[in-house]
């Protein structure tokens, strides 16, 4: 009988959320496997029919400028670099944010606000802030630091870079959040218990902040790297659609250059697959890592 | 003694210089946006760093409110997006429990699943979306949209939510049961107040997933009257004729709910709730 | 349990069968979609008003979508059977969409006399037939310029440099430049056409092969070029958010820019004047930018019995006192051939000026290749001005680019 309602109890629970994603993205991914297998583009647009895997071919080898290989490789380091510092900063702030001080809500309301505002003027206004002559950015490294002015926007390098400050700002305050609600599940007596034993800081944030944030941090990373991987906003608008010369794009955003500007959807559906399956790999190999999946007990 | 005294007062001064910093940091593309919307001319951009400009003018708020259906945009976006909060909560909150607290079968392929969700690049499933969605009859309805967005919020939050259960002692909940509880009250009476700043994580996230939406919203919205926000700022803007004036009034006010949804909320959130009610 | 939840699944799936067919379009109901900016709306929705009172029991709704989410949102929605009943754009939207097969001709529709009455120029005809009507006509770029800082115009290439170095200033004397003789968006290659039609180039032929390898194209990269190193007369860095800003805060005499923008830069309080772009000493050649007219073209899924409707719905847009009005609020160029004998349009200082631009300019090609050439062009045309690559290095890149991106977007 137990087992029976233990059963139950689950189904109830955990059912409708899945019923609900099957839904609403199965559909789609279906849709897309078939499509990356067919030839949709301009002329075959409503009468396309399969054409094995001549797609996937040409996302590996089209002689593009710059080619899979290296895009696939900016990806990666725009990946790995935004999340980190979110991350880090995230969790850092988060630490400061959860003692006694003054004002410690004004700070937050602060912190937060990035996350808040509507992120297509921000990024424009960010673009603003990296030109050479009248942006803000430049002005202050100037005056202030009496450093040469960087050419944030005419250098693949800096244009790259420039994306990835930006999101570093829009993405810092997500990590703090969830680092602060995580803080709040570790009891106060551990770190009495690490006090009376003479612990020093960084012995407490290592043996007992760290591990117990991991539970509920660990998610947010996870999907932290594949949103992160998959942003296409930010590096279109702070590079104006992979400005220099098509240097700063990242998988995504060359996807979508490649199937809204010429219509090549088929194209588009096989590279998203690539895309797909590169980022099941590394999650799957995170997640493995970090043991995500165990449950409770 | 007195130098122990001494380096807790320049801890907190350090700490206060370094929230500070990032405050500045965090402010001043805001500020921006605030000059932008107090600029007479629409620009996005200005040869002076002021922040208050000259000839500074409320003109772009007030026309927001009396010339564009500003307030049916917010009204439109208040009802998708709470919807989508107390849906997405309540499911996710269950859900979350059930992967965390009992093994079924397929547990494993059920959490990496939801992740899977997450991968792929939105923009290459708007077709397939509109043609199932029409085919359901659900373009241009508000249903449409609040299962969609739900289903775009869920995988962070149940594995939020179930990583945070994790962190509580299941010892808690067979404590309740001696107590007489079954497992259901057990769950909502014990341990869903221990998760208060887990639901709080996902309630804030899924109220921005709906509130700031905008690919799936043009895709499903056709009629001026549903548009929510994100698709009255959009109305803004032109590829090279904004109208900035306006767009950042909008993007100032379109956030002032957010950031009093995250105050509101933030009180369970930073509560210091303890667990110490059984040991070991 | 297994049991359970294959039955659930199972009914699931069969819900999703009867919950929907096709939405029915209603017939009394005629849906725009538009890509128009703030103040050209307000008038459409003004005029589709007038509309609705001569026609108790129809509803007609305009709805905006940007651009470029217009193209591809309606692209979507016609494939899937069904969008708005008139989408309405530039004219090089008609290239795709008639490859696609999802406008309507509108030769019949509207009939050869009616047609007789509007600018050639404002009829779309691809492969034989027409696809698009418009009512205005123009999105071309002119030279802008502060009627404070500069009282005449150049006429020449030689005039605008010896006239932009005079306007380049530093005025505090801090060592960099306050005020520029000229800027304009000059790293994208829509607003690089000019000074390559001034040079002799083209985009293309008439059957639509790329012509980017030619003297022309290596002339004009090489004279923005000087522009900007030699003469100095243009910024280092310019997009169009920033030259806008520039020109709005009267630190620039001059600036590139389209009719859309005309009314922004009044509304800012600057006094400008509208004048033809340049023609350079070298080749005699006027400067010509594209010029493109701006129109409906009806959905291919409208249901045969709805057509009637949807052509009164245009040709009532398109009535002179309509588009006069248009023309008067927004100066932009109208369509139907009587207009121009009117005294508003003859007299007006700004349409005049606009309209000698219109007539010294190129028609923007409506081909889908057209897009696969501003494609190429643009890493090439922004590595020359980066000193990546010589002119003439980058004119043989854009046509090769060019080539291989058309063959992809036909395979």
């Amino acid at each position: 009988m137990n087992k029976f309602y233990r059963n139950i109890f689950i189904f109830i629970f955990a059912a409708p959320a899945f019923i609900v994603l099957i839904g609403v993205v199965f559909y789609p991914f279906i849709y897309n496997v078939v499509i990356s297998f067919s030839n949709m583009n301009l002329s075959h647009i409503k009468d396309w029919h399969i054409v094995g895997p001549k797609q996937y071919v040409k996302v590996f080898t089209e002689p593009t400028e710059p080619t899979f290989f290296v895009i696939f490789l900016k990806t990666v380091i725009w990946t790995v670099v935004n999340v980190t510092f979110h991350v880090v900063l995230g969790v850092f702030l988060a630490l400061l944010l959860n003692q006694k001080i003054r004002g410690r809500s004004v700070y937050r309301t602060l912190l937060i606000l990035p996350w808040a505002i509507p992120q297509y003027i921000v990024a424009l206004t960010w673009r603003g802030m990296f030109n050479y002559q009248y942006g803000s950015i430049n002005l202050i490294i100037t005056k202030y630091l009496h450093l040469p002015a960087v050419e944030w926007l005419k250098n693949p390098e800096e244009a790259f870079l420039s994306c990835i400050l930006t999101n570093v700002w829009l993405g810092f305050p997500f990590m703090m959040v969830v680092a602060l609600g995580a803080l709040q599940s570790i009891p106060q007596e551990l770190y009495e218990a690490a006090d009376i034993d003479g612990a020093s800081w960084y012995k407490k944030l290592t043996s007992i902040t760290i591990p117990l944030i991991r539970p509920v941090m660990i998610p947010a990373i996870t999907l932290g790297i594949v949103w992160t991987f998959n942003n296409l906003n930010i590096v279109w608008l702070v590079s104006n659609g992979g400005e220099p010369s098509d240097k700063t794009h990242i998988l995504v955003s060359f996807v979508y250059k490649a199937a809204f500007n010429l219509y090549r959807y088929g194209y588009a559906a096989a590279l998203s697959m690539v895309i797909f399956f590169i980022l099941l790999v590394m999650s799957l190999t995170f997640m493995k890592s970090t043991k995500a999946t165990e449950a409770a007990y | 003694m007195t130098s122990r005294k001494n380096k807790k007062y320049y801890l907190k001064a350090a700490t206060h210089a370094v929230l500070v910093l990032f405050a500045i940091i965090a402010v001043y593309p805001v500020l921006q946006v605030v000059t932008i919307s107090l600029r007479p001319s629409d620009k996005l951009l200005s040869t002076s760093l002021e922040i208050i400009p000259e000839n500074a003018t409320l003109k772009s708020y007030i026309s927001l409110f009396t010339d564009q259906p500003f307030l049916l945009w917010v009204r439109n976006s208040a009802l998708v997006s709470i919807t989508v909060t107390l849906t997405g909560v309540a499911l996710a909150s269950m859900s979350g429990y059930a992967f965390s607290r009992f093994n079924f079968i397929g547990r494993r392929m059920g959490l990496l699943s939801l992740l899977l969700t997450q991968m792929f690049p939105a923009t290459m499933l708007l077709l397939p979306m509109y043609l199932m969605l029409i085919y359901l009859g659900l373009i241009n309805t508000y249903l449409g949209i609040i299962i969609t967005y739900t289903a775009t919020a869920l995988p962070f939050c149940i594995w939020t939510m179930k990583g945070y259960y994790d962190t509580i002692p299941v010892s808690l909940e067979e404590a309740a049961r001696i107590d007489g509880c079954n497992q259901f009250e057990a769950f909502y009476r014990v341990i869903l107040p221990l998760a208060a700043p887990a639901l709080v994580i996902t309630g804030l996230f899924s109220f921005m997933t709906a509130w700031s939406e905008y690919i799936v919203a043009a895709q499903i919205l056709q009629d001026t009257a549903l548009w929510t926000l994100p698709l009255g700022l959009k109305s803004f803007e032109a590829n090279m004729s904004t109208e900035w004036g306006l767009y950042g009034a909008a993007s100032l006010i379109v956030m002032v709910p957010v950031v009093v949804l995250f105050l509101v909320l933030s009180r369970w959130l930073v509560s210091g709730l303890t667990l110490g009610s059984v040991k070991g | 349990m297994r049991i359970h939840k294959i039955t659930y699944c199972f009914l699931l799936l069969l819900s999703f069968i009867p919950l929907s067919c096709t939405v029915k379009r209603d017939l009394n109901r005629v849906v725009i979609w538009h890509q128009m900016r703030v103040d050209e709306r307000v008038i459409l929705e003004s005029q589709l008003k007038k509309f609705m009172e001569h026609h108790p029991g129809v509803r007609v709704e305009a709805i905006y979508k940007e651009t470029e989410e217009l193209r591809s949102g309606f692209i979507v929605a016609a494939i899937a059977g069904q969008g708005p009943d008139l989408v309405y754009g530039p004219s090089d939207q008609v290239g795709p969409f008639q490859v696609m097969n999802i406008i309507y001709p509108l030769e019949d529709l509207f009939g050869s006399e009616y047609l007789s009455k509007f600018n050639p120029k404002a009829l779309t005809r691809y492969m034989g037939h027409l696809y698009q009507i418009a009512d205005k006509l123009g999105n071309h770029l002119t030279l802008v310029y502060n009627k404070k800082l500069l009282e005449r115009p150049p006429e020449t290439d030689e005039e605008l440099i010896e006239m932009g170095k005079k306007l380049t200033v530093d005025l505090n004397g801090d060592g960099t430049i306050d005020m520029y003789g000229l800027v304009w968006n000059y790293t994208e290659p829509y607003f690089f056409i000019p000074f390559m039609t001034g040079f002799g180039g083209w985009v293309m032929d008439d059957n639509g092969n790329p012509t980017l390898d030619n003297p022309g194209v290596v002339d004009g990269l090489k004279f923005i070029k000087d522009l900007r190193d030699k003469y100095k007369i243009i910024p280092a860095e310019a997009d169009y958010n920033i030259a806008d800003a520039l020109f709005k805060d009267g630190k620039a005499a001059m600036i590139i820019n389209g009719d859309w923008s005309w009314s922004g830069y009044r509304k800012a309080g600057i006094d400008i004047g509208i004048a033809p772009l340049p023609k350079i000493i070298k080749t005699g050649l006027w400067c010509a930018p594209m010029v493109s007219p701006k129109g409906f073209s009806i959905n291919i899924t409208v249901p045969k019995e709805k057509l009637p409707l949807v052509a009164e719905v245009v040709k009532f847009l398109m009535e002179p006192a309509n588009q006069l009005e248009t023309a008067r609020q927004l100066n932009t160029m109208p369509t139907r051939v009587e207009l121009y004998e009117d005294p508003f349009i003859k007299n007006d200082d700004i349409l005049r000026n606009s309209q000698i631009q219109i007539e010294r300019g190129r028609p923007m090609p409506v081909v889908p290749e057209l897009r696969a050439i501003w494609d190429a062009m643009r890493p090439s045309y922004q590595a020359v001005l980066g000193g990546v690559i010589s002119p003439e290095q980058a004119a043989r890149d854009m046509q090769r680019l060019a080539l291989r991106k058309i063959a992809e977007m036909n395979e």
